[in-house]
């Protein structure tokens, strides 16, 4: 009994993962949406994320930069 | 009990793992209505002809650099050795119709909304192109399109023109 708990336990992930679809390269219509994009204004994004780590590397914010003086 | 864990464990992890698509392998044969709705787009139609099989969508933001591009190769080349062929994959087939009236070309575009096509090549990435030799035998697989691809792209089809021509 407490083999198959076991096994069971182990399989578990494997079974649930079965009912996981992959969206094939050609399904991709909805995702390629402007609206689905994590960034849907690729510009104004990079904008605010070199703003972002020249005001807070001083304080390791926002990965490598420099010393906070905002030149960077 | 030992039997029906094995049995679950082959049906849920030993699932057949898919191989791509990849040079040197024949390209599968197929048939779908053309997008304008004139008859069909075979592949065996066109054997002995060097082929770009060009996947498309209009949705896929790359397809809107290729397909001029694509056009501009197809006028460099003699019509009678080198044919483009094109497969949309548009869900909605009007939206690819809407797509080549405002950048027509002049290769013909067969429509597979069901994506069974695109599904036999195994492809892996939208745009994905296919350069077959007169034997339909898959020489090169062009995943992904950019400016900067035709270049290389033309120096392909030109090395395997004369390669046929021998």
């Amino acid at each position: 009994m407490r083999r198959s708990v076991l096994l069971l336990w182990l399989l578990a992930p494997a079974l649930l993962g079965t009912g996981c679809a992959a969206v094939k390269p050609w399904e991709r219509e909805i995702l390629a949406r402007d609206d689905m994009a994590w960034d849907p204004d690729v510009l104004e994004a990079q904008r605010q994320a070199h703003v972002y780590f020249s005001k807070e590397a001083s304080l390791a914010g926002g990965g490598a930069g420099g010393g906070g003086c905002g030149c960077n | 009990m030992r039997r029906f864990w094995l049995v679950v464990l082959a049906t849920t992890l030993l699932a057949p793992a898919a191989a791509a698509l990849e040079e040197g392998k024949p390209a599968p044969l197929f048939s779908v209505p053309l997008l304008d709705g004139n008859g069909t787009l075979s592949l065996a139609d066109y054997r002995g002809k060097v082929v770009y099989l060009d996947f498309w969508a209009s949705w896929c933001a790359p397809c809107l650099v290729s397909l001029p591009l694509l056009e501009e190769l197809r006028r460099e080349f003699p019509g009678d050795r080198f044919q483009i062929l094109a497969v949309n994959v548009d869900r909605d087939s009007e939206k690819a119709r809407r797509f080549l009236g405002e950048r027509p070309v002049g290769y013909p575009s067969g429509a597979d909304p069901e994506g069974r096509v695109p599904e036999r090549f195994e492809i892996e990435t939208m745009p994905t192109s296919f350069l077959l030799d007169g034997r339909g035998v898959i020489r090169h697989v062009h995943r992904g399109f950019r400016r900067g691809d035709v270049p290389d792209l033309r120096e392909q089809i030109r090395r395997l023109l004369a390669q046929d021509a021998r």
